[in-house]
């Protein structure tokens, strides 16, 4: 499962859900900005707060890195 | 097998290099973090000659459109550039852990926002440190924020902060701020900015997260804190040339140094093009017509060998 915790005006959040319908990735979009529960949640995840956060089952990439998502993609 | 040209960098330099050495036919690689450069982070661009208006993400969107729709160019997307030596055939550049061989480079990696360089500032980065204010504006809700940097980038976080904090500190270096009144009397207006001058940050605290920054007044030489929840860095931009700083010469603020009627570096083989040299106007407009220059030289060299 993807999730990925973003901001609707943050670029790197929208190159990151651009690259996930690219490959065919379904992913779960957070909006941190309205959506506390999942605020919280991402700064459990991955002790900061910047976005985008993308947790790929479970490993948790922060920012649009795109060689640590297809390393976890395909884990 | 050894390549024509090797460009580094997906900005509109990198972009506009590789569609005109596409269409001169060099055997070309391009090699791009990610496409855009920079600008991506703008909420709106208003003079990219052609279009009105267009966000960041739609102009890198429209580049990068362009430049695929050539075949000839092959792209290597996600792998960061890690060293550039010479070799036997030109240069062996090496990059998202793969060699590349190529007789030629253009160097076109841009620049990336400056950091204060203080205490804190690092070991807090995404934990209250922040450098994108459009993407990381909006986690300052009902927040405290304090933005360094009174120029136009600046008021630029300080604008993307109004619809969610409660109160933002600016902090300025000098004794005036340098951004476009337009600006200013927008966050004047708003009653939720509060302005200090002649403040030079001094350190970020916090345990987890940041709780506060402390600045001097440059006056009184008093050491004062400010409380906040994030401290957002707006200090203007420094080129991403440390890869290539022993390779080709650089000026004291760490710019290429180029010829600038054909883009060549102090080195034969190197060009470079973009906010990366030292050029006086950093304007994708001007990257742009700069690495196209660069292209056709690099073209030239080669009819001329």
């Amino acid at each position: 499962m993807v999730k990925i915790y973003s901001t609707p005006t943050c670029p790197y959040c929208v190159m990151a859900k651009d690259y996930f319908k690219k490959l065919g990735v379904e992913y779960q979009d957070f909006d941190v900005s309205i959506d506390e529960k999942a605020r919280e949640e991402l700064v459990a995840k991955s002790h900061q707060m910047g976005v985008p956060v993308i947790d790929i089952d479970g490993t948790i990439i922060v920012g649009f890195n795109r060689p640590e998502i297809d390393k976890a993609l395909k884990a | 097998m050894v390549y024509d040209l090797i460009i580094l960098g997906g900005g509109p330099a990198g972009i506009a290099a590789g569609i005109y050495a596409a269409r001169k036919k060099l055997k070309t690689l391009l090699v791009a973090e990610s496409f855009g450069g920079q600008s991506v982070v703008a909420a709106q661009i208003n003079n990219f000659i052609g279009f009105k208006s267009v966000s960041g993400i739609e102009m890198k969107n429209i580049l990068e459109e362009h430049l695929r729709s050539y075949e000839g160019i092959e792209i290597k997307e996600g792998a960061r550039v890690n060293e550039i030596k010479k070799s036997d055939s030109g240069f062996l550049v090496s990059a998202g852990g793969e060699f590349f061989e190529t007789k030629t480079v253009l160097i076109a990696l841009g620049s990336s926002y400056r950091k204060l360089g203080i205490p804190g500032e690092k070991e807090f980065e995404g934990k209250g440190v922040f450098y994108c204010s459009t993407c990381d504006a909006p986690l300052m809700k009902n927040k405290t924020a304090v933005v360094v940097g009174g120029g136009n980038s600046g008021f630029y976080a300080v604008l993307d902060l109004l619809p969610h904090a409660s109160k933002i500190y600016v902090l300025e270096y000098g004794d005036v701020f340098r951004a476009d009144p337009i600006y200013v009397d927008k966050a004047k207006i708003s009653g939720k900015v509060e302005f200090i001058t002649m403040a030079a940050a001094k350190e970020v605290v916090g345990e987890k997260f940041v709780s506060a920054i402390k600045y001097e007044d440059r006056q009184s030489k008093e050491v004062k804190e400010l409380k906040t929840d994030g401290v957002f860095v707006a200090i203007g931009y420094a080129p991403n040339s440390g890869i290539v700083k022993d390779l080709v010469k650089i000026n004291e603020q760490g710019k290429i140094i180029i010829n600038h009627q054909t883009q060549k570096t102090s080195l034969e083989g190197i060009w470079a093009a973009g906010d990366i040299t030292d050029i006086l106007y950093g304007q994708i407009n001007v990257a742009i017509g700069d690495a196209i220059k660069a292209v056709l030289n690099i073209n030239d060299y080669f009819k001329k060998s």
